[in-house]
This record gives structure tokens, sequence and C-alpha cells, in this order.
């Protein structure tokens, strides 16, 4: 190789752009050819005081508030469910199971809630409810009452957990 | 942020899950221990309060507690008992001293109660019209209707047959 040949080639070398096969020549050329070798030096030089410029000028910029800017001027993206909800799975390949299972598990336990709701959860609702008259213990509930007499009473003792309905069938009755 | 929401998602996805679980597990519980019932035994007793004597009846002992703790008479005797099993839904009717009869309608047998209509019927006049609740076993009083020098008191129990 010519040094005239390694001129064209010299700032391609220095970017490794060359292929193999000329790589090899043009560094074994500038090894012996001292005017290449200083040719490459320039271009080290170069290539650094680029470097030190750009970084410079990079350096002299403000990032605090660079993304921000940017997601100022973003339009909103509207996802839909379905789309979110691919990406959160397809998320979750890296370690499967530990996303996977969960879900898996959780979706079916939803499904079984939702089947014990549908056939438990919905009581037929043909018989209104009466006013609860009286509930004064675990024993015994008056659900409704309807008398003949003049006066009624709940008598109720919690400690015997028992309770007595009291009529007075004749008037100015007396209780117990 | 996106691990986070995605964790707190799991997190009540399974909280859900779990609550569906205990509340299905409950409901098979319950269907289990609590099992069919061919029907129910209804139990009448007829007791005469008075203060006159100091008698207390011996068939009454199991309720001498409760009638000491509810009322202030100083005699009880049992003038009448009736035993009678009945099918969820029949009604089932007791002759009561002094002209009168009670008709029990047993409805259902639900969370170890017994739901029942009771009516107490003097000649065509309904004295009471209720609906109990009474747990299995349990026993529920009616008194005040007047018999000779005293009142009556009536017991009415009810057990689910198995």
């Amino acid at each position: 190789m010519t040094c005239r040949d390694a001129a064209n080639l010299l700032p391609l070398f220095f970017d490794g752009e060359l292929d193999p096969h000329q790589m090899r020549a043009v560094a074994l050329h500038s090894t012996r050819c001292t005017t290449c070798e200083e040719d490459l030096r320039h271009l080290e030089r170069m290539q650094d005081l680029i470097n030190q410029n750009v970084n410079r000028a990079v350096d002299a910029i403000d990032f605090d508030t660079f993304w921000l800017a940017i997601e100022r001027r973003l339009p909103a993206v509207q996802m839909p469910w379905s789309a979110r909800l691919r990406e959160w799975w397809n998320r979750g390949s890296d370690h499967p199971w530990v996303l996977r299972f969960p879900a898996i598990a959780a979706a079916m336990a939803v499904a079984v809630f939702a089947l014990y709701l549908l056939t438990h959860g919905i009581q037929p609702t043909t018989q209104p409810v009466a006013p609860q008259l009286a509930a004064a213990d675990s024993t015994s509930t008056i659900e409704s009452l309807e008398t003949d007499v003049d006066s009624v009473a709940v008598l109720n003792d919690p400690e015997t957990r028992t309770m007595v309905l009291w009529v007075n069938d004749v008037q100015n009755g007396d209780l117990p | 942020m996106i691990a986070a929401a995605r964790s707190g998602l799991v997190c009540l996805l399974v909280l859900c899950g779990l609550t569906g679980a205990a509340a299905a597990q409950e409901s098979l519980a319950t269907e289990t221990s609590e099992p069919r019932t061919r029907g129910v035994e209804i139990h009448i007793g007829a007791v005469l309060a008075s203060n006159s004597g100091q008698e207390f009846d011996q068939r009454l002992a199991s309720m001498q507690r409760q009638f000491n703790a509810l009322f202030a008479y100083s005699s009880y005797r049992l003038v009448k008992e009736q035993r009678q099993q009945v099918a969820w839904g029949e009604r089932v009717a007791f002759d009561i001293p002094g002209g009168r009869y009670m008709v029990v309608i047993p409805k259902e047998f639900k969370n170890d109660r017994v739901l029942m209509k009771v009516m107490l019927i003097e000649g065509t006049r309904p004295i009471i019209d209720t609906a109990l609740s009474l747990r299995d076993h349990a026993t529920f009083l009616v008194g005040g209707p007047r018999e000779r020098n005293g009142v009556l008191i009536l017991s009415i129990g009810a057990t689910a047959i198995r």
C-alpha cells in the first residue's frame, strides 16, 4: 500500500469503517510511514478537540426541565384498557410465574366469587320484609304482630333468654 | 410506579378472590352444618298461673327459672301439653283451655332457627297473629289470657326433625 492509497483511507480507518483486510493493510502501513502516522495523530487531536467542544456545550444545557418541557408538548395518548392490560401482561414475561400465577389464581378466585354471588347473593324479594318489632335476644325474634286486644307487651329476660308476648284480653288488665 | 401499580392490582385481585373463597366456604359450611329437615315438632304447653296457693308443677321444673324471673305469680300448674309433628308449610291446631285454640304454621328452617306463624284465636276473634323466628329447641311464651282465677301462659317450642 502506498501513502497515496493510505491517505484516502485514513479517515475511514480512524472511524473503524474499513473491512478487516483494509484495516490490517492501513495499520501495517502507518506503523512504517511517519507521514501517515502523523496524519493519524492529527485526526486523533481533531477528534479530541471536537469531543471537548461538544461536551462543553452539552454540559451547558440544563436537562432538569428538558423532559418536562417535552412531556408538556406531547399530546396525551389514551390507550385502551385492552392494550394496557396486554402491555402489563407482556412486561411480566421476564418473571412469568411471579406475576402470572397470582394473576391467574386471582382471576379464578374472582370468577368463583362472581359465581357465588350469582347463585347465593341474589335473594328473591317476593315477600315484603315486616318491620321487626322486637329482637331482645338471640333466642326469639318477633317478625310481625297483629292483635285484636287492647294492649300487648313484650317481656324479655336476657338472663334466661326468654321472651314473652303478654296480651291483656280484658280492659285495664294487669301485667304479671 | 408501574411495578407498584401492578403489585397493587394483583393484591386487590387476590383479596377479592380470598373474600369470595371465604364467602363460598362459609356458605358451604352453613349448608353442610344445616342438613335438610323433614319437618318440625311443635310443643305447646298451657300453664295456669295464679296467686292462689304455692303450687309449682314439677313437670315445669325446666322452666321454673324463667317463670320466677318473668312473673310474680305464686302458683304454676301445667293444665295441658301437646306435641305434634308437622311438615313445613302445613298448619297444626292446638286446643287451649277456655275455648281458645292456637294455630301454628312452621314456615322454614334457616340459620338454626324455625320461622313460624302463630295465631291465638278465641271463638272467631284472633287475639294475636304473629310471625316468630325461634331458635331450634327454644321456647317462646305467650301469656295473658284470663282463665278462672289466674292467667294462661302458653309455651311454644319448636324442634326441627332431622
